[in-house]
């Protein structure tokens, strides 16, 4: 039926863009023209785009073909075609938050073994990244593209009108609430938007190494042991001293909250800076700093990562992709440039754009900060059921602030819905 | 008549129903004695027999979307149509000029995608500036309204925040989306109706509600037993609006987590989808369980049958 | 006999109107916005001045005129099916006699029960074994005769049809095809009309099929390809709402030229 054959003839701009290309080549040696398959998500599926240009260049052969859908959308989609073994696409980019849950698969390709022999590569990467992509089983099932640091960026001027110093905020726990408090009464800033996040950050204190947030190294479940119960105290007492704005992160409250200077600090990825620059507090130019966390820890919040699925058509161009996306200089710092995602690629840490002096921070030369914080990360292993154990501890937090369920009680029951979630 | 005829009237349905439904739905009650983590490929179904549905069904977290499923369910489908029925009644008896328009102002929100829906609703129940709360605030300053009004001007609902206004909130999105949708249907049948017994019961001095009541709604009962079993089914599958205006990622979501949106969750976060099969056809069981109950109370009749 | 509306009853519709309106009328007003203004607080009343920006923005995130050609196609094509299907399935329901019909019609009742997200992946298999990704067939074919239309008709059929009027064409001597198309589709008219709306909204918003179905955007349907814009923290809401408008609007085309033919359909006199 006509109308169907047109639908099914590509018209992108990508194409015609390829084609010239193709044309350009001597007409003697024309290889087959199989285009790479890359399934994305927005924001990460920028820093393909913007890579597409000296790909194509490179290899003409396998032109770039990007398919983007929604976050959440993305990963679905990639279930879906990693359950059936079709349809799946060359590369597939994967949000920290689905690692896991990948990884334990086994539909992934080893990056380890044949014919990618990725084991020597792995010095260039950042231990804890590369922890972060592989399998129970000690497989290397996805390389990291981007980190994001953890830092805490906080407002340098109501921090002064408190009389206070950064390292009042960052010395320790009880010391950065304890600064709250007086930021508070000097300013009616709020510490912090969402007791929440404190309470998440707070449960990688004291890890153990080679112990994951929620399960240890033989997968026995750790919700409800000591380092939860002070997570959930010191979120609770914040919540309690008025101390946070009770708006979850990316809403509309909370975006309000920057804009309105009613909070004095935020923690998160040092990606962040970017955005409050761009539109959530671009007028507070200068006001801001980063600083590392309190009480010495060192995380790092999200990341991206590359796979290849095992049924992927092109797998040797779907490595090629990666390794350039990953280990190629040029496009790492791309990536910081075009998205503000911080180079996973410890070579990339060396380039001079890290000395830069960064105006909306003030002129801080925040990027050595966060290069170093990416060195000190430890390695936290990933653990499949992660996203599970979060849902519910996360609720269970809600209980406590929001309905005033005592600690104990509430940690009890999530140690039990864990278990008997991930009972197989 | 040719004996054949019939089934030829009602093959295509079956027809694309067998190629395109049943595999998916044999699938998934295969599925729901298995467990299965998507990602690990077909080969890595496992079977547990019951046990998905032992589990699933006494999982506390199940039990709560069963319970929030039929708040909503209540909340936001019993306005629907009551409020549906008088209005479509009044628009076609009384309304001439300009019914498309008022009619389509109503339809309106059934049409607009989910995405500016969360979008407007998450803006509009802000709670320190959201329209609905800076109308509320101005409503408690007013002399006698304000002084009726449960409401404090300075602790005005955080609507989406707290999870004693998120389920009214919820279904109040609910109650808005489908109200029109609803009002076009009953206006649909209204039209069939028969202008001539309304003739007769006004010149007998029938007022405006005893018409409404005693002669519309007897005729209508197909079509409300139709609008009813759809809100029925629709509503114990409550999935998008709460989805949407809620961010499953924040606490508060427990608070209006329906029990769709339990499964969905077992199926996409948890990586369960035996337990989210099991789950989605103890779900059916229930909805057509109701469903024959709602049969019985209004399935028979309609003005020829 | 048409007596003039109660003033108090007609305002209160007319203010009702307004305020089912209101987050529609923001739709349109934040399309022509900028993002930092819509994450104001208190966001915009009035429109703004973006809208040239951002469906610059809208073009440049996705093929937007593809993407409608797409989803005005399929829409079309799976109402037409639904019209001519559902009503054939809805009539023989509804009137006529054959073993086994209430049973036949349970299980149509059936398969609208069953929560159908997870049906994601058996679809998948499905079409790829048909050979059917990332064509619009595998959008409109399943599509072609819903449970939904069915029961509609079937209840249309039942209200507007009366049998002493079939029995009158099957002494004329008309076949059964014959008595459908002639005698009684013209009775179901405003039924077909509200068929047809509902048919095409239902797959113009749905974005689960494509998203099982269709491998890149340029396939997608308009709602499908309107969320992979979304991102989790930097999304162009402005350009978003511009194109959750304008994809609003074939939808609103749609219901005027439905609820005219439901018009017509009183005004010709086809019922009674």
């Amino acid at each position: 039926m006509a109308p169907a054959r047109f639908f099914s003839m590509p018209v992108s701009r990508r194409t015609l863009l390829a084609a010239p290309l193709a044309l350009s080549l001597p007409a003697a040696a024309q290889p087959a023209v199989a285009p790479l398959t890359v399934a994305s998500f927005p924001d990460l599926d920028r820093a393909a785009k913007a890579a597409q240009a000296a790909w194509d260049r490179a290899h003409p052969e396998a032109p770039l073909r990007l398919v983007s859908r929604n976050y959440a959308d993305h990963h679905n989609a990639m279930s879906a075609v990693l359950a059936t073994g079709s349809g799946q696409p060359d590369v597939m980019a994967l949000d920290l938050r689905f690692i896991g849950k990948f990884a334990s698969g086994g539909g992934l390709e080893d990056l380890l073994g044949a014919p990618y022999d990725a084991g020597p590569l792995l010095g260039a990467l950042p231990r804890f990244a590369v922890t972060q992509g592989r399998s129970p089983q000690g497989a290397l099932i996805a390389m990291p593209a981007d980190i994001g640091p953890g830092t805490l960026l906080y407002r340098l001027d109501l921090l002064e009108r408190a009389g206070l110093r950064e390292a009042d905020l960052t010395g320790s726990w009880p010391g950065y609430i304890e600064a709250g408090r007086q930021l508070q009464r000097a300013t009616g800033a709020a510490l912090l938007t969402d007791a929440a996040e404190l309470r998440d950050i707070l449960l990688r204190v004291g890890l153990a190494d080679g112990e994951g947030i929620y399960f240890g190294r033989g997968g026995e479940v750790l919700v409800g042991n000591e380092r939860f119960q002070r997570a959930f105290e010191l979120g609770l007492a914040v919540r309690r001293a008025g101390l946070d704005l009770k708006a979850p992160s990316w809403g509309n409250e909370w975006g309000a909250a920057f804009r309105q200077g009613r909070v004095a600090t935020q923690m998160m990825g040092c990606w962040l800076a970017g955005h409050l620059k761009n539109w959530l507090a671009p007028a507070q130019a200068g006001l801001w700093r980063s600083a590392p966390l309190p009480g010495g820890l060192v995380a790092s919040y999200g990341g991206s990562f590359y796979a290849i699925p095992k049924h992927a058509p092109n797998k040797a161009a779907a490595w090629a992709f990666i390794r350039q996306m990953v280990f190629d200089r040029a496009t790492q710092l791309q990536g910081l440039r075009v998205l503000d995602a911080f180079p996973a690629l410890l070579a990339a840490h060396d380039d001079p754009v890290m000395d830069e002096p960064i105006a909306y921070l003030g002129g801080q030369r925040a990027r050595q900060l966060w290069r170093d914080i990416a060195h000190r990360v430890p390695a936290t292993p990933v653990h499949k059921h992660d996203a599970l154990a979060t849902a519910i501890v996360r609720s269970a937090f809600e209980d406590v602030v929001s309905q005033g369920r005592p600690i104990p009680e509430a940690l009890a029951e999530a140690r039990a819905l864990v278990i008997r979630r991930t009972r197989r | 008549m040719n004996r054949l005829t019939p089934y030829a009237f009602v093959a295509p349905f079956f027809i694309l129903f067998a190629v395109f439904g049943l595999f998916p739905l044999l699938f998934s009650l295969w599925l729901s004695f298995h467990q299965w983590e998507p990602s690990e490929g077909l080969a890595a179904l496992r079977w547990v027999g019951l046990e998905n549905y032992a589990m699933g069904l006494t999982d506390p977290w199940f039990i709560q979307g069963l319970g929030n499923t039929v708040w909503l369910a209540l909340a936001a489908g019993l306005p629907q149509h009551l409020v549906a029925l008088p209005m479509a009644f009044f628009i076609h008896r009384r309304v001439h000029q300009g019914r498309d328009l008022l009619v389509g102002a109503y339809f309106v929100p059934y049409i607009t995608s989910s995405v500016a829906i969360a979008l407007i609703f998450m803006t509009l129940y802000s709670k320190d500036y959201g329209l609905i709360n800076v109308a509320l605030a101005e409503l408690t300053r007013l002399p006698l309204v304000g002084a009726w009004l449960p409401l404090d001007a300075a602790h005005l609902p955080d609507w989406l925040g707290d999870s004693a206004w998120t389920k009214p909130a919820v279904a109040f999105v609910v109650f808005w989306r489908y109200l029109g949708w609803n009002l076009v249907l009953y206006l649909t049948a209204m039209q069939t109706l028969d202008d001539e017994i309304f003739q007769a019961a006004r010149l007998d001095g029938a007022p405006p509600w005893r018409q409404f009541w005693s002669i519309a709604l007897p005729q209508l009962r197909p079509m409300i037993f139709f609008a009813v079993t759809l809100t029925l089914i629709g509503s114990l599958q409550l999935f998008e609006e709460p989805f949407i205006l809620v961010d499953t990622e924040k606490g508060v979501a427990r608070s209006v987590m329906t029990a769709a949106i339990f499964m969905y969750q077992t199926a996409f976060n948890d990586g369960d989808f035996g337990t989210a099969s099991a789950l989605s056809w103890a779900l059916f069981a229930l909805i057509a369980a109701l469903a024959w109950l709602n049969a019985r109370l209004f399935g028979k009749g309609g003005g020829h049958a | 006999m048409r007596s003039r509306p109660p003033v108090a009853t007609w305002a209160v519709l007319a203010l009702g109107a307004l305020l089912v309106l209101a987050p529609i009328w923001f739709t349109f007003v934040f399309a022509t916005h900028q993002r930092n203004s819509i994450f104001n607080v208190p966001p915009p009343l009035g429109f703004g001045d973006a809208a040239g920006l951002n469906f610059e923005l809208l073009l440049a995130a996705l093929p937007f005129w593809r993407n409608l050609a797409i989803s005005l196609y399929v829409a079309t094509l799976t109402t037409v099916l639904n019209l001519v299907l559902c009503s054939a399935a809805g009539y023989a329901f509804a009137l006529l006699q054959f073993r086994g019909r209430d049973k036949l019609f349970t299980v149509v009742l059936g398969t609208m029960m069953v929560p159908s997200f997870l049906n994601m992946i058996p679809s998948f298999m499905v079409m790829q074994w048909l050979g059917w990704l990332d064509q619009p067939r595998a959008l409109y074919v399943p599509a072609g005769c819903g449970a939904l239309g069915v029961f509609l008709m079937r209840q249309a059929a039942l209200q507007a049809v009366p049998r002493e009027l079939l029995a009158a064409a099957r002494m004329d001597g008309a076949g059964e095809w014959r008595t459908f198309w002639s005698v009684v589709l013209p009775l179901l008219r405003p039924a077909l009309g509200t068929l047809a709306l509902i048919t095409f909204i239902a797959s113009w918003n749905n974005f689960m099929a494509p998203l099982v179905v269709m491998r890149s955007v340029e396939n997608y349907t308009l709602p499908l390809a309107l969320r992979a814009m979304q991102s989790p923290n930097n999304t162009e809401w402005g350009a978003l709402m511009l194109g959750s408008a304008l994809a609003l609007l074939p939808l609103l085309i749609v219901y005027l030229f439905s609820a005219r033919k439901l018009v017509a359909g009183i005004a010709a006199g086809a019922v009674k």
